[in-house]
C-alpha cells in the first residue's frame, strides 16, 4: 500500500533528482527539482520535498531558511522516515548531536531497517558515546549486512568498548576465520593486533600471547608483536622470555628508555652496583647510545661510583660541545649530593681548563679544544642558576658571552637568569637579543614572544609572532588558525595580570573552542579507521578525546576563565566610567 | 632522552613542538590523519617529565605498488635539544617502520633551500639524495628541494638489526621542515 503522500510518477522522478543532486552536491539544480514539484499546487506542501528542500539550502549555506523548510516539511509529514531523517542530518550539520540522534530514532520507527540511517545513528552515538545505543545500532547493521566487513568490525568493537572482551574476541574470531581470506596485508595485520588488543584488555596475558604467537608471522608490525609480547612475559612472569624480548627490542631502538626498565624487571635486579653493572653492559654493546649512560647516572650510588660516572659524561659532553648537557642532568639535581658532585667537578674543570686547557691537573690528559671552557661556563651558569645563586649564575653566563659573543643559547640563558629572579623586562630583552642573532629560527621567535607575554607586553609579542605567521592576515588571526595554544593561553594570562578581563576571557574562550574543534575532528575517524582497520590506534583516539580537556593548556585557560569571571562577579564592572567628583569644597 | 613510536595522545604535544619550532603548521586533525592511517611511522622524543622535545611525522605516499615510499611530513627538534643526534635517530625509526609495515622502496621530503643545517643532515647523515627543485613549493614563495632516501639497507637488514651501517656520521644540528 503505498503511503498517503506518495507522489505520482513524472513528481516522484523528479523527487529522486532532487535526491541525487544532493548526493552529488549539484544544490542548485536540486533546488530547481524541489520548485517544479512545489510550484504545483497540489504538491506545494509535499512534506518530503519541502525536506529535501531545506537540506538543500543549507548545504548552500542559507541556514535559517534551511530549518523553516525542513520543519514544515516534518510537520506535513511526520510518519516519513525520510523527513526525520532530512531533519537529522540538518542538526547533526549543526553539531546538536543529541537532537539528531532523536530524530534517526523517528526515522527508524518507521522505517526499522534503512541501512544509511542506521550508519548515521551509530556515527552519532559513538561520537556522544551511547556505547550501548551504539552496540544495539551495530547489532542491526550487522544483522542487515552480514557480508560486510565493517558491519563485522563494528559489531565487535560496540562489545569491546563496552568491556565485554568475550564476545568482542568471538565476533573477531568468526570475523577472521570466515572473512577474511586474501592476502595477509596490513590491514589484516592491524585487525589481528586489534583482536590481541582485546584479549589483553580482557586481563588474560596467556591467552593473548598465545594469539600473538599463533598469528605473528602474518602481523607486519614486528615491534607491536615484541612489545606487547614484551609485556605479556613480564605480567606472566616469564622473565628469561622477556628478557630475550627486551634485549632484541633493545637492538632496534637503544634510546628507548622504557625497555631498559622493562629488562631490569626481567632480570629482577633492585640493587644500585647491580644495575649500574647492568648498564655497563649495554653502554659497551651501544656505544653511541645516550640513554644506557644516562641512564646509569640516575641509578648510580652518589658516591663514590656516581664521580666517577658523572665525570665521564661531563667530559665527553663539554669536550664534544652538547648544548643540552645541563637539561639532560638537571633531573639528577632532586639528589642534592649528586647536584653538589656535578658542582665539584664543574668547578674544577674551568680551573683547569683555564690553566692547561684540560678537565684535571694530571699531566697525562690531552688538551682540550678551546670550546670546552666555553661549555663548561655555560653549564655553570645554568647550574647555578637552578640553585637561585644569580650572582654566580651571571657571572659564569658572562664569561661564556665574553669568550664567545655568537653563541645564542647563551643569550638565552642570560635571559632565563634574570626570568628567574624575578625582572621580565631584563628577560626578554636578552631573548631579543638572541632572536636578532638567528631569526629564521622560530624556536628562539618563540621563546622571545612568551617573555614578552611574561613581562606583559602582548602587542610586541604579537609583532615577534607574526615573523613567522601567514603574511596579510593578523598574526593573533593565523596563531588561532594553526590553534597555537600555548601562545594563547600565556597571553589569557598576561591579561589578567593586566586586568584587561575582557581580552583574557576571549583568549580563554579561543582555546576552549580548539578543545571543541579537536573533539569535532573525531567524527570522520569513526568510519575511517574502521575501512583502514588501525582499530589500535583508533580506540587510542576515543581514549584520548575522553579525557581531552584534562590537557594542561585546557586547565590553565580554564584556569584563567574561572578566576576572571569570580572576579567579575564579586565586583562587577561599572557601567559608565568611572570619574571623580568635581572638588566642590 | 627516550625515544619511542608515536601514540594519539601524543599528537597534540607534537602539534605544540611543531608550532614552536617550524614555520609550517598543520591543525590538528591532520596529526590525526597521520597517526590513525599510518600509526606506526610517526615517532617522538620526550624527556624525562614526558614532554615532548622532538618528533618526525610520516606517511605513505600509496601512488601504485611499484611506487610504494614513505613520505617525512614534518621532522622538528627544540633548539634546546639539538646536537643529541635525535633527528637521525628519530628519521631511522620512522624508516625501518615504513619497510617493514608497508614495504617502502624509499622515502621522500622536501627542505626549504635556504635551510642549509637540514639539508646537511639529510644529504651527510641520513643518505639522502636531492632529486629536483620545486618552484615556489612554500607558502612564502621559498624553492624546496625534493629529496629521498633508499631504504633496501632497511629492507635487506629487515630481520637482523640495522644499525650499525646507518649509525650517526655526524651530529648535526636541525630543525627542518619537509
Amino acid at each position: 500500500m503505498p503511503p498517503s503522500n506518495s507522489l505520482p510518477p513524472k513528481e516522484n522522478a523528479l523527487f529522486k533528482r532532487i535526491l541525487r543532486c544532493y548526493e552529488h552536491k549539484q544544490y542548485k539544480n536540486g533546488l530547481k527539482f524541489a520548485k517544479q514539484i512545489l510550484s504545483n499546487p497540489k504538491f506545494a506542501e509535499h512534506g518530503e520535498t519541502l525536506a529535501m528542500k531545506g537540506l538543500t539550502l543549507n548545504c548552500l549555506g542559507r541556514k535559517e531558511e534551511a530549518y523553516d523548510y525542513v520543519r514544515r516539511g516534518l510537520r506535513n509529514d511526520l510518519k516519513s522516515p525520510v523527513c526525520w531523517h532530512v531533519y537529522g542530518l540538518l542538526q547533526r550539520s549543526d553539531k546538536k548531536y543529541d537532537e539528531a540522534i532523536k530524530c534517526y530514532r523517528n526515522a527508524l520507527k518507521w522505517e526499522k531497517e534503512n541501512i544509511q540511517i542506521l550508519r548515521d545513528l551509530s556515527l552519532l552515538q559513538i561520537q556522544m558515546r551511547d556505547l550501548e545505543g551504539y552496540k544495539d545500532t551495530r547489532y542491526q547493521l550487522f544483522m542487515l549486512r552480514p557480508t560486510q566487513r565493517a558491519s563485522w568490525i563494528g559489531f565487535a568493537m560496540s562489545y569491546h568498548l563496552l568491556g565485554d572482551y568475550e564476545m568482542a574476541n568471538s565476533i573477531l574470531d568468526a570475523f577472521r576465520t570466515n572473512q577474511m581470506k586474501g592476502p595477509y596485508d596490513y590491514e589484516h595485520s592491524e585487525l589481528l593486533l586489534y583482536q590481541n588488543m582485546v584479549l589483553a584488555e580482557s586481563g588474560q596475558y596467556e591467552r593473548a600471547l598465545q594469539h600473538l604467537q599463533k598469528f605473528q608471522s602474518q602481523i607486519l608490525d614486528k615491534l607491536s608483536v615484541k612489545e606487547t609480547s614484551g609485556e605479556y612475559y613480564l605480567k606472566l612472569k616469564r622473565f628469561k622470555e622477556a628478557e630475550g624480548v627486551y634485549e632484541d627490542l633493545l637492538k632496534r631502538n637503544p634510546e628507548n628508555v622504557m625497555y631498559y626498565h622493562k629488562l631490569i624487571e626481567a632480570k629482577q635486579l633492585s640493587d644500585a652496583d647491580e644495575k649500574v653493572a647492568f648498564f655497563d653492559v649495554y653502554k659497551k654493546e651501544f656505544p653511541k647510545a645516550i640513554a644506557p649512560r644516562r641512564l646509569q647516572l640516575t641509578e648510580a650510588q652518589a658516591q663514590p661510583v656516581f664521580e666517577r660516572l658523572v665525570d665521564q659524561y661531563l667530559r665527553q659532553g663539554l669536550h664534544k660541545g652538547v648544548p643540552p648537557l645541563f637539561v639532560d642532568l638537571r633531573s639528577l639535581y632532586a639528589d642534592q649530593s649528586k647536584a653538589e658532585t656535578i658542582e665539584k667537578l664543574i668547578l674544577q674543570y674551568i680551573e683547569n681548563l683555564s690553566k692547561s686547557c684540560t678537565f684535571s691537573s694530571e699531566p697525562d690528559e690531552g688538551k682540550q679544544p678551546a670550546s670546552a671552557l666555553l661549555w663548561a661556563y655555560y653549564y655553570a651558569a645554568q647550574h647555578f642558576d637552578y640553585k637561585k645563586d644569580t650572582d654566580r649564575a651571571l657571572h659564569y653566563i658572562d664569561a661564556a658571552i665574553e669568550h664567545t659573543p655568537t653563541l645564542i643559547e647563551l643569550f638565552i640563558v642570560k635571559g632565563r637568569i634574570y626570568k628567574h629572579a624575578g625582572d621580565p623586562v631584563l628577560a626578554y630583552k636578552w631573548l631579543e637579543e638572541a632572536q636578532s642573532m638567528d631569526t629564521a629560527d622560530r624556536y628562539v621567535n618563540s621563546k622571545c614572544a612568551r617573555y614578552m607575554l611574561r613581562a606583559g607586553h602582548v602587542k610586541r609579542a604579537e609583532e615577534m609572532c607574526a615573523k613567522f605567521t601567514r603574511e596579510g592576515v593578523p598574526a593573533t588571526e593565523n596563531l588561532n588558525e594553526m590553534q597555537c595554544m600555548w601562545f594563547q593561553t600565556e597571553a589569557a594570562a598576561t591579561y589578567q595580570r593586566l586586568q584587561q578581563w575582557g581580552e583574557a576571557l576571549k583568549k580563554a574562550h579561543e582555546v576552549d573552542r580548539h578543545f571543541s574543534e579537536i573533539m569535532e575532528d573525531q567524527f570522520d575517524f569513526h568510519s575511517y579507521c574502521m575501512r583502514k582497520m588501525t582499530l589500535r590506534s583508533y580506540v587510542g583516539l576515543l581514549r584520548l578525546e575522553d579525557v581531552l580537556r584534562s590537557h594542561p593548556f585546557y586547565f590553565r585557560c580554564a584556569r584563567v576563565a574561572i578566576q576572571v569571571y569570580l572576579r567579575l562577579y564579586t565586583q562587577p564592572l561599572q557601567d559608565i566610567p568611572q570619574t571623580t567628583e568635581p572638588d566642590t569644597g | 632522552m627516550n625515544i619511542r613510536c608515536a601514540r594519539p595522545s601524543d599528537l597534540m604535544n607534537m602539534q605544540h613542538c611543531n608550532l614552536l619550532c617550524l614555520p609550517e603548521n598543520y591543525q590538528m586533525k591532520y596529526y590525526f590523519y597521520h597517526g590513525l592511517s599510518w600509526p606506526q611511522l610517526s615517532y617522538v622524543a620526550e624527556d624525562e617529565k614526558g614532554h615532548i622535545v622532538g618528533y618526525v611525522l610520516a606517511k605513505m605516499e600509496e601512488d601504485g605498488e611499484d611506487n610504494r615510499h614513505g613520505h617525512i611530513t614534518s621532522l622538528a627538534v627544540k633548539r634546546s635539544h639539538r646536537r643529541l643526534g635525535l633527528a637521525q635517530k628519530l628519521m631511522n625509526q620512522a624508516s625501518l617502520a615504513m619497510v617493514e609495515c608497508f614495504q617502502a622502496k624509499y622515502v621522500s621530503l622536501h627542505v626549504r633551500k635556504s635551510n642549509r643545517a637540514a639539508l646537511n643532515l639529510y644529504t651527510n647523515s641520513l643518505g639522502f639524495k636531492i632529486l629536483e627543485i620545486e618552484p615556489k613549493y612554500y607558502a612564502d614563495g621559498e624553492d624546496a628541494y625534493s629529496m629521498m632516501r633508499d631504504l633496501s639497507a632497511f629492507a635487506a637488514d629487515n630481520k637482523s638489526e640495522q644499525s650499525e651501517n646507518l649509525e650517526i656520521k655526524s651530529e648535526s644540528a636541525i630543525v627542518s621542515q619537509c
